[in-house]
């Protein structure tokens, strides 16, 4: 009999040390995902009997206009919301940066940051009142300088951006936090190095900041992807996807279609491209964006 | 460290045992759990609770209530129902979907669902029933809209409040002379529901609809084309979109219409008998009465999309308690009693004439409505979705979205692919 190495007992180790987060993922990811997976082929009545139906669900859902309606709302409220949060909090996170003092710095970081530990609902609600046509201390803010009152979130054309204000300010504190930290972990001898090359700022953030933040600009960008596209809280407390399904994302489709329609298989369809989509999208995001950054 | 000896173990030791042996005299509250999403009526829901401190000096069951938000509601239901544990033993629902589209309810005792089929009124009959066979209690009767409106915004614009108008031209008249601006700066006339989820949306709806003579599914609730998106349909639906893009008597720019009529920003809204209680508690400054609905074509009548009912969980171990408690309450008195304190109007027929409803302002138009013939039903376990579908033009008309024909079109096609799954 082979006698066990040190490797042996140190990869056993690590096996047992990982088996519980194993565990936990297999248990409340996996495991309903497969389920979610093989729902989406049967037409299921909660607490009665399932039947297998093929692909008629997905031909279904994929051929309802309502659907498609909520993917195309959920893509605009991304593309309003995404970009302008990851531009915005390098923006913030560089001059985080160069202040100075650890303790305004600290400060500044956490006032961004604080919006971030609200919950999502206390948030929409908040929002909802500044939002208010009648009551809203946007409008009221928008009187004083003579600007006629707006609809916000009761209107057609202002609801998904009003919506996308929200997500960014939600949003903001954690990516400011993330670009800080990798701005934090660039050697500032690099700088020094550019500087006396005769590099201008603007070189330096081109050529040295933004390469070097490649990881966490990637990071970002699969997390606010994720975030956006599975949206649900603020717009199921401020819109319930109104008016006029003018902000019913997909997440709130499958919601409404698994828990007010009861049409469980339907629902997993959803859910099932939810995945796929987010799926594929990272993977492109992580082939073509990624650069291996060496400091 | 002190040792542990035999004397440290010897008092946990007792109390497992103790709490082991059945039957041990250790406090036990056996708790009733009733579940409601009523949560615009906490004293009515708290009257369950008083109630349930009666009943268990009999029987050693309390009736614990539990309020859940109304917005998400049939999720939170649908988990429990399913999931058997942590599920109520009663709980306020719709018979059609609960009982119809699953088969979570226990069906009445047959001299309970006697007692209940004699003693509430006509109309009120089928609400709690699946196929014929009654599950549930109806808890609001009075669950119609009627016409609440300001008094004293009707004598600042010049009219009787007493003479309310009767028929659809005489109301819209009224409404533009009672609109002085778009509610955010003056008063509109009619207070309209354009927010939140298209159901409730098509509960609005459906008296202008009815109104118009049209409906929203055939007779036997199996066809929607030519229903939904009939030509009293259509003209229905542009009477309620002219109400706001023409007329401009009612507003997109307020929120909840119920807020808009309390803070006098609107002078009308259509709402249930609940809704007498919702302004007595939140708006006592408003003056109002309340009318029957105008009549079109045809009257409104008294009709709902949404039938109340208490209904019983057949996995609930506890279900022949919960019979009994339901049973323990039929009655007359305690009908009165629970809907008097929470500013509803009762559900039995020998409550019709009492003190208390002849006291309240929409006795007369109650009387008037009941008188009405009974409208259009639409008890189909898939109403939530069909009515969604609905909804979604009556919606998207008011903002613009398209004209209501081609609008109801498109609905009732969908409707019908909804009646067909």
């Amino acid at each position: 009999m082979r006698r066990r190495t040190y490797l042996d007992r140190q990869r056993r180790a690590g096996l047992l040390f990982v088996l519980p987060a194993l565990a936990y993922f297999s248990l409340v990811f996996l495991v309903p995902l497969v389920e979610s997976v093989i729902a989406s082929f049967y037409r299921t009545v909660p607490g009665g009997a399932s039947r297998f139906v093929g692909l008629r669900l997905y031909e279904k859902v994929l051929t309802d206009s309502t659907f498609w309606q909520s993917v195309r709302n959920t893509l605009t409220l991304l593309a309003w919301s995404a970009p302008a949060t990851i531009v915005l909090a390098l923006i913030v996170a560089l001059g985080l940066h160069r202040l100075v003092s650890l303790r305004w710095r600290s400060v500044w970081g956490a006032m961004y940051f604080l919006p971030f530990s609200v919950s999502l609902v206390a948030a929409a609600l908040i929002w909802q009142w500044i939002y208010d046509p009648v009551y809203g201390l946007l409008n009221y803010l928008l009187s004083l300088v003579g600007i006629p009152p707006q609809k916000w979130l009761q209107s057609l054309d202002q609801v998904l951006p009003a919506l996308a204000v929200t997500n960014i300010w939600v949003r903001l504190g954690f990516d400011t936090m993330v670009f800080l930290a990798g701005l934090q972990s660039i050697p500032g001898e690099y700088y020094e190095a550019a500087e006396i090359d005769g590099a201008t700022r603007w070189q330096c953030l081109r050529r040295l900041t933004l390469p070097l933040l490649n990881p966490q600009i990637l990071m970002l960008s699969i997390l606010e992807l994720i975030f956006n596209f599975k949206i649900f809280d603020q717009v199921y407390a401020t819109t319930q996807g109104g008016p006029a399904g003018a902000s019913q994302t997909v997440i709130m489709l499958l919601y409404d279609t698994a828990f007010k329609y009861f049409r469980l298989g339907e629902a997993s369809v959803m859910a099932v491209f939810v995945f796929a989509t987010l799926l594929a999208v990272t993977l492109v995001q992580w082939r073509f964006l990624r650069r291996p950054v060496e400091y | 460290m002190r040792r542990l000896t035999w004397s440290h173990l010897t008092l946990p030791a007792l109390i497992l045992t103790l709490a082991l042996i059945p039957g041990a005299p250790v406090a036990q509250t056996k708790k009733l759990v009733y579940w409601t999403h009523w949560e615009q009526n906490p004293d009515f829901n708290k009257w369950y609770a008083e109630r349930g401190r009666e009943f268990a000096k009999k029987t050693g069951y309390e009736v614990e209530v539990v309020t859940v938000p109304y917005q998400g509601y049939e999720a939170k239901y649908l988990a429990a129902l399913i999931g058997k544990s942590g599920a109520p033993d009663f709980f306020n629902g719709i018979a059609h979907q609960w009982c119809g589209q699953y088969d979570f309810c226990d069906p009445m005792p047959a001299d309970l669902a006697r007692l209940w089929d004699e003693s509430i009124p006509r109309y009120m009959v089928p609400i709690g029933k699946w196929k014929g066979v009654r599950y549930g209690t109806p808890i609001e009767h009075g669950n119609f809209q009627q016409m609440y409106l300001n008094a004293d915004l009707f004598k600042k614009a010049g009219l009787n409040p007493d003479r309310p108008p009767k028929t659809l031209d005489e109301w819209l008249s009224a409404m533009k002379k009672l609109t002085s601006g778009d509610g955010a700066s003056g008063v509109v006339g009619f207070a309209i529901r354009h927010k939140g989820h298209p159901v409730g949306i098509t509960d609005k709806f459906l008296p202008f609809a009815h109104a118009f003579g049209a409906r929203m599914l055939s007779p036997d609730l199996e066809k929607a084309t030519g229903f939904a998106n009939s030509a009293e349909m259509a003209t229905a639906l542009q009477f309620f979109v002219d109400l706001v893009q023409r007329d401009k008597v009612a507003s997109l720019a307020l929120g909840g219409p119920e807020d808009a009529f309390g803070q006098k920003r609107a002078a009308v809204i259509f709402r249930e008998s609940w809704f007498f209680g919702w302004l007595r508690k939140n708006a006592p400054d408003v003056t109002f009465k309340v009318a029957a609905l105008p009549c079109g074509k045809a009257c409104p009548g008294a009709g709902a999309l949404f039938p109340w009912t208490n209904l019983v969980y057949k996995n609930s171990p506890n279900k022949q308690v919960a019979w009994e408690f339901i049973r323990s309450i039929s009655n007359a008195k305690d009908d009165l009693a629970q809907h008097e304190s929470a500013g509803i109007l009762p559900v039995w027929t020998a409550n019709l004439e009492s003190a208390y409803v002849k006291s309240r302002p929409d006795y007369a138009s109650t009387q008037e409505m009941l008188k009405q013939p009974v409208p259009p039903t639409y008890f189909h376990p898939k109403s939530n979705e069909l009515a969604t579908a609905f909804g979604e033009a009556v919606v998207n008309a008011l903002y613009g979205k398209g004209q209501p024909k081609p609008l109801l079109d498109e609905a009732a096609a969908k409707m019908d692919k909804i009646l067909k799954d």
